[in-house]
């Protein structure tokens, strides 16, 4: 490839506090329209805003989860232009004093993607056009936002897409935001550049604006790169310019048209004060922060021994990773509890919303005794197993499927029994053995275990066979 | 003497009762408002409502609140629930606000009696009520003159017996020329103070509410029920110090500053009418400072680019769709809020909206906005250094008396200096007071001006108390103690 | 001196026609106040913090929902609006 990709993205989350940024409407997503408002969201003349406090809270999370530094003195901006669904004609936003700064994403690559900064702003209201006639609800106006903005440390459409679901999953771990694409919590403008490799110069770039699926960034951005490629290559100069990609036509078009480049004349809201973050507040809320997901990766990687696609598989899910934390609390095999989820159990989670809830019909410690009953040799795997689907199917423990004589271990009578038996049973083996060959040792405890259903102890089986042919 | 104790005194001890009161002042509205204009919106029904009401507790021996059973008017940008708000602009004619303002809550809840809305300059634009959609108020004292401005209403109201307050609003002397004009106290205090909330705002970083009264002490309990805390406006602070039970505090010894800035410009006999009062002063026991503020002069532009600036921003969210004036042909959406706003605003108006616009454009956001705010700090540190020496300052309130109507100045620079003494007062958010010190030579009222440093608005009113009470001014002789009343 | 285009290209961003029996008045107007205004360029000045105005901080809203309006409230000044939306239509003649 002669030509290399250069990217940066701004990413505007929707906050999952209760109540939105400047009043105390509710945020719930849905509702009647014009039903969530408020004189104040909705601007009318003399009203004025006031910051929810938990928007700061959360902003100030995400950037320590994001390693950003977070600024302890800061401001709210204006941000003046008309469009219908922005009741005062201007954005509470910040401008040249955002909340966080400075931090980044590790990528699988090892790679570092820079994140300039991350504010805080309003949303503004819906508009919805039908037949040339515009309709406009406001309830989603006032909803709060932190917009995320990298530096064009892009390289790749992968990494791209892999930078989303990780700062998808940070903020879902973190419980600021659902962020749900579908339903708008998550959008994502890319600006997109192209240059020759070894190049250091930048392209000239354009602004694919307000994408919210993972399948459309990437085939926009895609066909994007092959526009400003193809412009190249043909001796053409890249407009500097907003589009929108159309999933339809799979194209990216551009905005021009619409209004010229607004010149937004930011300057200080003069009715909202500073906002003071110290720093024993930031030490506070970091403190509050939960084990983040590349963590928990590591922990389940390095400590407890999973394999790295299976525990990629289990934190994808923060409540499955907790499920699974909880459930193999006190197992010395952290391996059984994972496989146990990702197979019987996440046969059953069909869908990703599923899993995202952790729609598990048994708690935890359910799954924490079953396996507890394996590893002191109490059931086979077979039979842990086949109790496991009775359990799902009703939700009980396997105290109720499982009989004592089912639990019963083995005890040394028995297993003399069983060993006398095996040594009858076996006299070529024990042939082999006094000859010398070890292996045949092998053969006969696995005799034993056939026989024992696996619940033998099989230390203890080859002293008392040994006792036996001794004998 | 205060008007509202006298009243209330009168409702009391039952010599008259609210319901008839409020009748004299209704009737008073209805003769000389066709002349006078000071009312937009008379709101009968709601004051005779709330006549009954006070009516009711005296009937059962209730102690009165300090604001209850007054008749009041209120400038029309204040948001009255259901009652229309204006703003005197064509943009917000029919325009019903769905909440109170705070200050009107705060009355309403002490039962005062709302007479009606009252003139205004479009959106506050201004300083003679001649850019209101309804018409130019006229000056009771003198119906060939104006009431000024943007308060011209609120002044005009209590100047001619049709109000015992009005409220009013203050950007850049707003309540204090106004109230000069007609020879009324008018009072600003300091930036916080008083909740903004539901006010419609003009420059929210200048802009306060205040009372027009015809006597300190009505100005001092009016400030006292109306500066508490409102966790709905961000940049309140209320007030921690009560001014009425300060009235009366002895002035000897206080330091009464004194600058020659401020009477650059000034008309001569207005000069004098400020010299006689500071002899009183002196008399009183006053030591009288002087001392020099050479950045004066740059005060003007400052406070428009800022004013302007954040006017233009706040005129934004008037496009015809959620409320207001609409045009009634449009081709597209941008034609349509270009229309609505180009029509439904008013000349004063989009000059400022163009200018805001203009100091806050990329290119010249440095050199104007942001320079202004960096000489607004300067000001503000100047007057700091000032309280300082100082306790008050002494000022005239305006460089001439009411003009005449019809005559206000065409060139916008000079109309702009008409505001030297009060706007320095916005720009630092200090409190201040215009007092009526005198009359030139038609009879018409000269106000001087008390200033105080932030949250001294005790201090100010003291000062001017004490004033008042020694030029032995009492009543304005053209007013008599009830409307309709012989003097 | 403010030139004409920057006066229309001032009226575009503040949504405002300017009728050309207008322009002229206004460009001059805005021009001798621009004048008027440049004055503070020389002006010594030190960098201010919005404290000093209003040194307060921290103003904020606990995180508790209130009731919002009634619909009906919102969409009185529009005569109830159209199945609960703010409409505007493509286009009107007058």
């Amino acid at each position: 490839m002669k030509y290399e990709l250069v990217a940066g993205l701004e990413t505007h989350i929707e906050l999952s506090t209760k109540t939105k940024i400047f009043c105390q409407c509710t945020t719930e997503f849905g509702g009647e329209p014009n039903t969530h408002c408020c004189p104040i969201c909705m601007g009318m003349p003399g009203t004025l805003p006031k910051l929810n406090k938990k928007v700061v809270e959360y902003a100030v999370k995400a950037g320590l989860a994001t390693n950003c530094k977070i600024r302890n003195i800061s401001k709210m901006d204006r941000k003046n232009y008309v469009y219908p669904d922005l009741p005062k004609a201007y954005q509470i936003s910040q401008f040249d004093m955002p909340l966080c700064y400075e931090g980044f994403i590790k990528l699988s690559s090892g790679r570092n993607i820079n994140i300039n900064r991350i504010h805080i702003e309003e949303d503004a209201g819906k508009l919805v056009h039908e037949r040339g006639d515009t309709y406009i609800d406001y309830n989603r106006g006032g909803v709060p936002l932190i917009e995320i903005v990298t530096e064009p440390d892009f390289r790749s459409i992968d990494e791209a897409v892999e930078y989303i679901e990780k700062l998808r999953l940070i903020m879902k771990y973190i419980c600021v935001s659902d962020v749900k694409m579908q339903e708008g919590s998550l959008r994502c403008d890319v600006n997109i550049s192209v240059r020759e490799k070894g190049e250091e110069k930048l392209g000239t770039r354009t602004e694919i604006k307000n994408m919210n699926s993972l399948n459309f960034i990437a085939k926009a951005m895609e066909y994007e790169f092959n526009r400003h490629v193809d412009i190249i290559e043909s001796g053409g100069k890249i407009e500097q310019e907003t589009r929108r990609y159309d999933s339809d036509l799979n194209i990216t078009e551009s905005m021009r048209g619409k209004e010229d480049a607004d010149d937004y004349r930011y300057f200080r809201d003069p009715d909202l004060v500073t906002i003071s973050v110290s720093e024993e507040e930031i030490r506070k809320l970091k403190n509050e922060l939960p084990q983040l997901p590349d963590e928990k990766l590591a922990v389940f990687v390095n400590e407890y021994g999973l394999p790295k696609d299976d525990a990629e598989l289990l934190i994808k899910y923060k409540k499955i990773a907790e499920y699974y934390e909880e459930a193999s609390k006190d197992s010395t095999n952290k391996k059984l509890a994972s496989n146990y989820i990702l197979s019987q159990i996440f046969r059953r989670l069909t869908t990703d919303s599923e899993k995202e809830e952790c729609r598990i019909s048994i708690p935890p410690e359910y799954l924490g005794q079953l396996i507890a009953l394996i590893e002191n040799k109490k059931i086979t795997s077979s039979m842990a197993s086949n109790t496991l689907e009775q359990m799902l199917d009703s939700g009980k423990p396997a105290s109720e499927f499982l009989s004592e004589k089912d639990m019963q271990g083995i005890d040394e009578p028995q297993l003399r029994e069983i060993c006398i038996r095996a040594v009858n049973e076996n006299a070529e083996a024990v042939k082999s053995y006094l000859e010398g060959k070890e292996k045949a040792l092998k053969s006969i405890i696995g005799y034993i275990m056939k026989e024992t259903k696996g619940k033998a102890d099989a230390k203890l089986a080859a002293e008392i066979i040994m006792e036996v042919i001794k004998k | 003497m205060s008007r509202i104790k006298y009243i209330q005194n009168l409702l009391e001890t039952k010599q008259i009762s609210c319901v008839e009161l409020t009748g004299k002042y209704l009737s008073s509205i209805e003769k000389q408002n066709p002349v006078l204009n000071a009312y937009v919106n008379v709101t009968g029904d709601e004051a005779l409502k709330t006549a009954k009401i006070v009516d009711e507790k005296i009937s059962l021996g209730q102690k009165l609140m300090p604001l209850e059973g007054i008749p009041m008017s209120l400038k029309d940008n204040i948001s009255t629930k259901n009652i229309e708000t204006t703003c005197c602009s064509k943009i917000l004619r029919g325009y019903y606000p769905i909440f109170d303002a705070t200050v009107w809550e705060i009355l309403k809840k002490q039962n005062s009696v709302l007479l009606g809305k009252t003139n205004m300059d479009e959106f506050a634009m201004g300083s003679s009520c001649e850019t209101s959609c309804f018409g130019v108020t006229l000056n009771p004292v003198n119906t060939e003159c104006v009431a000024g401005g943007s308060s011209g209403g609120a002044a005009a109201s209590v100047a001619g017996n049709m109000a015992v307050f009005g409220l009013g609003s203050d950007t850049g002397g707003s309540i204090r020329q106004p109230a000069a004009f007609c020879g009324l106290v008018g009072f600003k205090p300091t930036y916080g103070t008083v909740s903004r909330y539901g006010v419609v705002a003009y420059a929210s970083s200048l802009d306060q509410v205040g009372p027009i009264t015809d006597s300190v002490e009505d100005a001092s309990i009016i400030y006292d029920t109306l500066s508490v805390y409102d966790s709905k406006d961000s940049t309140s602070s209320g007030s921690k110090i009560s001014t009425h039970d300060k009235l009366n505090k002895s002035i000897k010894g206080l330091k009464i500053g004194v600058a020659k800035e401020f009477f650059e410009g000034i008309r001569e006999d207005i000069k004098k009418s400020i010299e006689d009062a500071i002899n009183i002063y002196e008399e009183l026991g006053a030591e009288i400072i002087h001392f020099e503020m050479p950045k004066l002069k740059t005060v003007l532009p400052v406070y428009f680019i800022i004013s302007c600036a954040e006017a233009s921003s706040n005129l934004g969210r008037f496009d015809g769709i959620r409320y207001g004036y609409k045009t009634n042909s449009y081709k597209d959406i941008n034609e349509m809020i270009c229309k609505t706003r180009s029509e439904g605003f008013g000349r004063e108006v989009k000059r400022r909206i163009m200018l805001g616009t203009y100091v806050l454009s990329s290119g010249y956001y440095d050199a104007y906005y942001k320079k202004a705010q960096n000489l607004r700090g300067s000001i503000i540190l100047d007057f700091k250094k000032i309280f300082e020496k100082c306790d008050v300052i002494l000022t005239p309130s305006t460089p001439v008396t009411a003009y005449k109507k019809g005559e206000a100045l065409k060139d916008p620079i000079e109309t702009y200096m008409m505001d030297i003494c009060t706007v320095p007062v916005n720009i630092a958010g200090l409190p201040a007071i215009s007092i009526p010190c005198g009359f030139d030579s038609d009879k018409m009222p000269i106000g001087m001006q008390i200033i105080g440093n932030s949250f001294e608005d005790y201090k100010v009113l003291n000062a001017a108390y004490q004033y008042e009470v020694q030029a032995k001014r009492d009543i304005s002789p053209s007013m008599s103690p009830l409307p309709g009343d012989r003097r | 001196m403010i030139s004409k285009e920057e006066v229309l290209k001032i009226a575009k961003l503040a949504k405002l026609s300017v009728e050309d029996d207008e322009i002229d008045k206004l460009t001059l107007d805005m021009s001798s106040i621009i004048e008027y205004a440049d004055a503070i360029a020389s002006a010594e000045d030190e960098i201010v913090e919005f404290e000093k105005i209003n040194s307060i901080a921290n103003a904020f809203n606990e995180d508790i929902v209130l009731e919002s309006y009634e619909r009906d409230e919102i969409l009185r000044n529009r005569e109830g609006g159209e199945n609960g939306y703010f409409v505007i239509r493509k286009s009107l003649r007058g």
